[in-house]
């Protein structure tokens, strides 16, 4: 079986997955069944996606369905982060949803909607990574908002409801003006003399960039810019996300921050090469500085002010979104290679904090940092994992978020651009304290004499584990093949006329040398 | 009358139609009004088809007559009926004298941004090109303007038929399986918006999105 073959298996195992999970009858004693299936389905998007990468490593781009489906380096990074996430996430889902029933927070039918939209929105996420239609991109953005509305909303509880209709209504709203800029490009490629069946696929209208009309190139990417924009947490456009991700169970928090978030920005980088093709990479580079710094701006702050851990956690997202356009914006081999790996980065680390977040509601049954006190005590490891991704989170080396971050300002330095840069460190300075607030307030310190020395199961554990480890050794010493996977995107990125070259001929690494 | 004059008549009648399902007090009442606009695009992709010889518009026309003017005006107008808050009353922001002259003001407004845009596409169709647009922005108006949830929901619904529109205006060659895409994918939408409505008109006893802000901050 070739790649090609592989591809469209890729998205059809967690979408049959997911409608068996639907129609299963499910009890007391057949809930294990919905589990293992479960389980089956996020080992198999890992396996298959691991598969995917490689090949995309060792050969050239992917192509299936008609060249509507499509894994370059750029898409790779981005399957292997949902394939990783997504399976850690899956199996923390395990003993989090397990603790939920047993607390009657949800029930057997609740269980049932829970594992069969989380399939659903993994297959959504990989249908928008992995469309080269433009429009099928489109329809993945919206389809992962429908997909996971239900999994936001999922407690059923007054404040659950109304995070889920938020979430729905914003970004719906926003994903509309994404169709309006789908439109625009499609039309502008048409009218480029391309082939109405070519102009829907993105390789074509990157290819043919150059002749596209360039006021409509930069109408549709600003709409583009909002719409998937709404989708990645970009100020002004964020509001529904502290909502969604503080009242979603927490592992969906951790796939909306870790994942979600970055698919949004996937298709945003998508676009923005088109641009760059047109009419040159200073457009779209200015519009990234000016969102990314506005973005992490008003996202330390609020950082830095709110009570509810879950809140917290979901303003860092914002602020670390930011960081990516900053890294985006400051352009060149290293800021788009610094963005890429903050991306990989800060899901990791992110997706371990939420996961964190679920244990301390397990053992607390709050989120309010000012009843959370002592989880190094309570919950030993639990309260070891949540410090090492505060500090990952807040920047501090050996983790990974430090290597990322540091290229980032130095990209910022190479540029020329002193004051946003000095502005920027000034805010991290203030997120960085907003976690020393965490560890100090809640992880460390006394607990209450009434809570019991007890950690959450292994179930909960072992994946926060895992995610640690990766933190670890992204920050010590990236893997070869994730550098040569982002050496070859972000060569793809600043030439994006490249897209159909084979991987081995990408020159040599410039920004991930070891 | 040629086909590009009766599209660019038609689609005025868009915007009156949009007038109507945004001011009527009742949701049941917007959800007909809304497939009387339907019908209206449905006019319009056929007087299009005809206009540019184009196969996939006729099709998409089909789709949309089934999804846009029968089944999303159905599905509403079932689910909507027992759906009740009687202490919002209407639920508008703003007066319906003060909504007609805000949609004049962004009609005129998409008009200037049309006719700045030199594609030849657009050349023949710019007065519905500024309708589109407007209808869109329009939608937006409503979702920001209407306290009802489920007066959010048409709100949505106009930015869809906006940007259909656009894409019917601007490539109507575009392959039927793009144009039978969106079109079904806004049914999903708004499916799923209704159930999400139900199940807070059921929990919370409102449908007022005012009365949907305990979480701040």
């Amino acid at each position: 079986m070739t790649p090609s073959d592989l591809l469209p298996f890729l998205l059809l195992g967690p979408l049959v997955a997911g409608l068996l999970i639907f129609v299963m009858p499910v009890d007391e004693r057949s809930a294990w069944r919905v589990e293992v299936l479960h389980v089956l389905s996020i080992f198999f998007v890992l396996i298959v996606g691991l598969v995917v990468i490689a090949s995309v490593l060792s050969g050239s781009t992917i192509f299936a369905s008609s060249n509507w489906l499509m894994v370059d380096p750029l898409a790779a990074v981005f399957v292997g982060l949902i394939a990783v996430v997504g399976c850690l996430t899956g199996l923390y889902s395990i003993g989090y949803i397990r603790h939920d029933i047993a607390a009657a927070e949800l029930t057997l039918q609740q269980l049932k909607v829970y594992y069969g939209f989380f399939n659903l929105f993994l297959f959504t996420m990989l249908l928008v990574v992995t469309s080269n239609n433009i429009f099928m991109m489109w329809a993945g953005i919206e389809a992962t908002t429908l997909g996971s509305a239900f999994l936001v909303g999922i407690y059923g509880k007054s404040t659950s409801l109304e995070a889920a209709w938020k979430y729905l209504i914003i970004c719906s709203v926003g994903v509309a003006f994404g169709l309006y800029g789908t439109i625009l490009t499609f039309a502008n490629a048409e009218a480029g003399a391309v082939d109405p069946h070519q102009a829907v696929l993105w390789t074509s209208i990157v290819a043919h960039a150059a002749v596209l009309d360039p006021m409509l190139v930069k109408i549709a990417f600003v709409f583009v810019l909002i719409g998937f924009g709404t989708k990645a947490g970009i100020f002004p456009m964020h509001a529904w996300l502290p909502d969604a991700h503080s009242e979603a169970p927490s592992p969906v928090s951790a796939l909306l921050s870790g994942v979600l978030l970055k698919c949004g920005l996937f298709v945003i980088i998508r676009y923005a090469m088109v641009t760059g093709g047109t009419v040159g990479p200073e457009f779209a580079q200015s519009l990234f500085l000016l969102l990314g710094i506005l973005s992490v701006g008003v996202a330390a702050f609020l950082f830095f002010t709110q009570r509810d851990l879950k809140r917290k956690l979901a303003y860092s997202s914002v602020e670390n979104v930011g960081l990516i356009l900053l890294g985006l914006g400051f352009g060149g081999p290293l800021g788009v290679g610094a963005a890429l790996l903050h991306i990989i980065n800060h899901s990791l680390a992110k997706a371990l904090l939420f996961c964190g977040s679920g244990n301390i509601l397990m053992k607390y049954g709050t989120r309010d940092l000012a009843g959370i006190k002592g989880v190094l005590r309570a919950a030993p490891l639990t309260g070891v994992l949540m410090m090492a991704g505060a500090m990952a989170l807040a920047g501090f080396p050996p983790f990974n978020v430090f290597v990322s971050e540091f290229m980032t300002i130095n990209a910022g330095l190479g540029a020329g651009q002193y004051w946003l840069v000095g502005l920027c460190v000034l805010l991290l300075t203030v997120v960085a304290a907003g976690f020393v607030q965490i560890i100090a307030g809640s992880i460390l310190g006394k607990k209450a004499d009434a809570m019991p020395v007890r950690d959450v199961g292994w179930q909960a554990l072992t994946p926060m584990a895992v995610f640690a480890l990766l933190i670890m050794v992204m920050g010590i010493m990236i893997p070869r093949p994730v550098t040569d996977l982002l050496t070859s995107a972000t060569h793809l990125v600043q030439q994006p006329e490249a897209s159909t070259i084979v991987a081995d001929q990408a020159p040599p690494s410039i920004v991930f040398q070891k | 009358m040629s086909d590009m004059q009766i599209v660019n008549g038609l689609t005025g009648l868009l915007i009156i139609t949009s007038l109507l399902v945004v001011v009527t007090r009742k949701p049941s009442h917007s959800a007909a009004f809304y497939a009387l606009q339907s019908l209206v695009l449905v006019a319009v992709f056929v007087s299009l088809a005809s206009a540019i010889g184009s196969v996939q518009l006729y099709s998409w026309a089909a789709v949309a007559f089934v999804t846009k003017v029968v089944l999303v005006p159905a599905i509403m107008i079932r689910s909507f009926g027992n759906l009740a808050d009687e202490k919002l009353g209407g639920g508008a922001r703003i007066s319906p004298a003060l909504t007609v002259v805000l949609a004049a003001c962004v009609v005129l407004l998409c008009s200037l941004i049309v006719s700045a845009v030199t594609l030849p596409a657009a050349q023949a169709v710019k007065p519905a090109l500024a309708i589109s647009l407007a209808h869109f922005f329009f939608g937006l108006t409503c979702i920001v303007t209407q306290r009802n949830i489920l007066k959010q929901v048409f709100g949505y619904c106009l930015m869809e038929n906006g940007s259909h529109l656009t894409l019917a205006l601007l490539a109507g060659n575009a392959p039927e399986l793009v144009e039978i895409g969106i079109t079904t994918d806004a049914v999903f939408a708004v499916v799923i918006m209704v159930v999400m409505a139900r199940q807070i008109n059921r929990k919370l006893a409102t449908l007022d999105a005012d009365q949907l802000t305990n979480l701040k901050g």
